[in-house]
């Protein structure tokens, strides 16, 4: 006998049953595939999403509010790096601070806010200086306020400015996503990376070394072990370098306690070797820095972000030999009177100067050597991003063109 | 493709999906489609394809040639030319260097050949094809579509089973339908192969291979460890790739043959014979064997047929002394076996130990499982390019100082991979493959069991996979004959 066909509806009510029923059994093996991939990115061991191991140990302990010891040896790119990446969006600090070494006694006390992140790096270029900022509007942490500590190479068009450390290929990224200027950037290839996820043997490979890691020090992928730890004790007592919690750097007591005569030593040796600065050959401003300086001012401004233009002072004996032959360094000497002009221009909050006997207050005990001055000495011509902001407003902000730092032989001072 | 990739995961997943999607009428195309894009995935197939086709056509034309003529001489004729045909390319590819060898030492000119994966498979299957009409067990397929699909149906072109034409064509002409338990006992499958050959099976070769790889510095309990242990790692890695190709064929739904019926719970060697890669040795039975007169003959005879087929077998396996060797071992044990039956039953009436069933079982299958193994040092020499002589004469050394000293030996093991994960793997889950393989088939039994049971063994299975398989680590054993 031939059997009655089934109507449309329980054909389709059967079939609807059957999709739910493999659907359902399909979600209960999820987990395991979740599971593979969340440790897989979490673990990380081979920094692929979430940085090297090494940086990201100093990021996490920074980001807990803890100092971190072992200065010297951190990837200060790569933390910075990490550091915007894994930043929670609900607490982006409301300032933040770029630039080289120069930038790094900008602490919170100096900016005058609790809120605040110091993302120098030691030796940055122009590249850098872009690029950390980059990276937060990248992530979408933007700071409401940008101290930018601006170095004269900054203006300096030539190799000798750039850093090799900097990442020149997301500087190419920026230039090219943001401002617009075509440098052949190309997109990585993220499939690839992403497929890591996916793999079981990487999923082991984080196995592996979470379970190695969970007893004992903490190593890299290669078993070296990871020299960045919390600081412990008080942190002005350390032998080493420290960073602080917030981005800024604590030179070691000995580096501190140095004696006059002990910096000045070191502002000799230093005004020999000032070349050595990303300053070799800098007779003439660069035109397409200048230009690029101003747009990534603009581009900061579009972003919500007020800049606030820092010229840290440097040793005054330095600053003296570098008068004494200034026909040497005529591009260092017109970099502040080029930003001077900008800032009146533009209304750009500037303080600070590179000659440091026009600033109020300077002493040579003010600095730790020729080129890096202390946390007090920024304190006494920075008054902290509020009033700095307040004097924006009101338009009254002082000191842009009525110092005058000094440029040529015939103004400098005896040693 | 290896069976062992994600990419072969991903292939297999939208070829099921498309597959089910697909109106009948077109299901067999798609999936001859498939497969020989399966086949042609790797560069050096891809080359060799013309064989694969030549051999598909030419049995095809043959089948429907014998079974159209009643003449005999032109029904020998197509069998010869379809015979002819596989075994020229399989000789030509796999054996011609070989014998060339032998036959002019030095002197002779090798040539650069590289045999084109699944060689011996769909040889075989379109060999057995042919045969069975010429022996007129089988009606020709008038459908090329369909011959086609046989010949190459990519869940078992490289590993096996070797299918029988008379068992999966006419799978291939009635309309698969989505069956939720045919796909979920398929997949199951797959998933128990897949833990058998990248848990089982790739952990134990790190110590395998490194004990036949420097075989020389190795002494006895090291190179035995690693002997018996070979049958069991090629045990999990051949069952395992059929377990896949069985599996993912169900999952589109159509069985094929089973390839292995608990090896290891035989008591005989001749009962593991028979239990160990069925789908070659029933072929080897129905074409060499049978035609030879098998058992129905003079008993010097029935022994010749029974060592020749071994030979054989061993010469399937590869073209080297080696495998050639290991087939007459095997061959020479079972005929031991038969010479020795009569005695061995008469002493076992007075056996006191045997009074205890399980004892007897468990004395009978150690001694097979050593008597297989000792046999198999031949194989895992050619395997591992070892010296036979270096490894049958190291056996003999070094255990009066592992009995002084054990906790060495178990040290040096551990130390060439045979402790901690490997150690569990063979103590627990082992035994637990072995003993539900022991039940029948793996996805019959799991459908057996109730839900909570299940689902443990699933995410249990799944976790060992995630844990401890090995990824990426290497090909399936017999992927390469």
């Amino acid at each position: 006998m031939k059997r009655k066909k089934d109507s449309f509806g329980l054909r389709l009510a059967r079939r609807l049953f059957l999709g739910t029923k493999i659907l359902f059994k399909l979600a209960l093996l999820l987990p395991i595939p979740i599971f593979m991939v969340a440790f897989s990115y979490k673990v990380d061991r081979s920094g692929l999403f979430q940085g090297d191991l090494a940086p990201r140990q100093v990021v996490d302990l920074l980001l807990e509010g803890k100092d971190v010891t072992n200065f010297e040896q951190m990837d200060e790119r790569q933390i910075v790096r990490l550091y915007t990446q894994n930043l929670d969006p609900d607490n982006v600090p409301i300032a933040m601070g770029v630039g080289s070494s120069r930038v790094l006694q900008v602490t919170r006390e100096v900016a005058d806010t609790d809120s605040f992140f110091n993302l120098g790096v030691t030796g940055a270029d122009v590249r850098d200086v872009m690029t950390s900022y980059y990276l937060c509007v990248k992530e979408g942490k933007i700071p409401q306020v940008l101290i930018w500590s601006v170095d004269p190479w900054v203006l300096y068009g030539s190799e000798a400015a750039l850093d090799s450390r900097a990442d020149s290929e997301l500087y190419n990224e920026f230039l090219q996503q943001v401002l617009g200027i075509d440098t052949g950037y190309e997109e990585p290839d993220q499939v690839e990376l992403w497929k890591a996820l996916a793999d079981p043997a990487y999923f082991q490979g984080n196995m592996e070394y979470y379970f190695r890691n969970r007893q004992g020090a903490l190593t890299d992928d290669s078993g070296q072990l990871i020299p960045f730890t919390e600081v412990q004790g008080d942190p002005y007592q350390q032998s080493a370098t420290i960073k602080r919690s917030d981005g800024s750097v604590l030179y070691d007591v000995a580096f501190r306690s140095h004696t006059s005569d002990q910096i000045l030593s070191d502002a000799i040796a230093q005004s020999e070797t000032f070349n050595s600065l990303h300053m070799e050959g800098f007779t003439e401003l660069g035109e397409t820095e200048c230009r690029a300086f101003d747009a990534f001012i603009r581009y900061a401004e579009t972003q919500g972000t007020r800049v606030i233009l820092l010229l840290t002072p440097f040793h005054p004996f330095l600053y003296d030999t570098l008068l004494s032959r200034a026909e040497n360094y005529s591009g260092f000497f017109q970099v502040e009177n080029w930003i001077r002009q900008y800032a009146e221009d533009t209304g750009t909050p500037l303080y600070g100067s590179y000659d440091p006997l026009i600033l109020d207050g300077i002493k040579e005990s003010d600095f730790y050597d020729g080129v890096h001055c202390t946390s007090e000495a920024l304190e006494k011509f920075f008054p902290g991003i509020w009033q700095a902001l307040e004097e924006a407003y009101k338009g009254i902000t002082p000191h842009v063109l009525s110092l005058k730092n000094r440029t040529t032989a015939a103004e400098r001072i005896s040693w | 493709m290896d069976f062992n990739t994600l990419i072969f995961l991903g292939f297999f997943a939208g070829t099921a999906v498309v597959y089910y999607a697909l109106p009948k009428v077109l299901k067999p195309l798609f999936l001859l489609s498939a497969s020989y894009c399966f086949y042609l995935y790797k560069p050096e197939n891809a080359r060799l394809v013309t064989l694969l086709i030549s051999a598909t056509v030419i049995t095809w034309c043959s089948g429907l040639a014998i079974a159209a003529s009643r003449k005999l001489w032109v029904r020998r004729l197509f069998l010869c030319i379809a015979a002819l045909t596989c075994g020229g390319i399989l000789f030509f590819y796999k054996y011609f260097n070989f014998f060339n060898s032998v036959l002019w030492g030095e002197r002779a000119t090798l040539l650069d050949l590289s045999a084109p994966l699944g060689l011996s498979y769909f040889t075989f299957q379109s060999l057995s094809y042919t045969l069975d009409i010429y022996q007129k067990k089988l009606r020709p397929e008038k459908n090329f579509l369909y011959y086609a699909l046989f010949v190459s149906f990519f869940p078992c072109i490289f590993t096996g089973p070797i299918e029988r034409a008379g068992h999966l064509l006419p799978q291939f002409h009635r309309p698969r339908r989505f069956s939720y338990q045919g796909v979920s006992g398929g997949a199951f499958r797959m998933l128990w192969g897949y833990v058998k050959k990248m848990v089982i099976a790739d952990n134990l070769d790190v110590f395998i291979s490194a004990v036949y790889g420097s075989a020389n510095q190795m002494d006895g309990p090291m190179l035995a460890a690693a002997s018996l242990l070979f049958s069991l790692r090629l045990y999990m890695d051949f069952s395992g790739a059929c377990d896949i190709a069985i599996g993912s064929a169900r999952v589109l739904g159509y069985d094929l043959l089973e390839n292995f019926n608990a090896p290891f719970a035989a008591t005989t060697f001749a009962d593991l014979w028979r239990r160990w890669h069925m789908s070659l040795t029933g072929w080897f039975r129905d074409y060499i064997y049978f035609p030879l007169g098998g058992s129905r003959c003079a008993p010097t005879r029935h022994y010749a047929n029974l060592l020749l087929v071994f030979v054989v077998s061993g010469l399937w396996h590869g073209a080297a002394w080696g495998y050639l060797l290991w087939g007459l071992s095997c061959g020479l044990v079972q005929l031991i076996g038969r010479f020795t039956l009569p005695a061995r039953q008469r002493i076992a009436r007075h056996n006191l130990l045997y009074r205890s069933s399980l004892f007897q079982l468990w004395w009978q299958r150690s001694i097979v499982y050593i008597l297989f193994s000792l046999c198999f040092i031949f194989f895992a020499c050619a395997l591992y390019g070892a010296d036979t002589a270096v490894v049958y004469g190291g056996l003999l050394t070094g255990w009066a100082d592992f009995f002084r000293e054990p906790s060495l030996f178990a040290g040096t093991a551990a130390g060439l991979g045979l402790g901690g994960v490997t150690g569990l793997i063979l103590l627990l889950l082992t035994p637990i493959i072995l003993t539900v393989e022991g039940q029948g088939r793996v996805s019959d039994w799991i459908r057996r069991q109730n839900w909570a049971l299940r689902w443990t063994l699933y995410y249990g299975l799944a976790a060992a996979l995630l844990f401890f398989g090995a990824f990426g680590q290497s090909a399936f054993i017999y992927q390469q004959y």
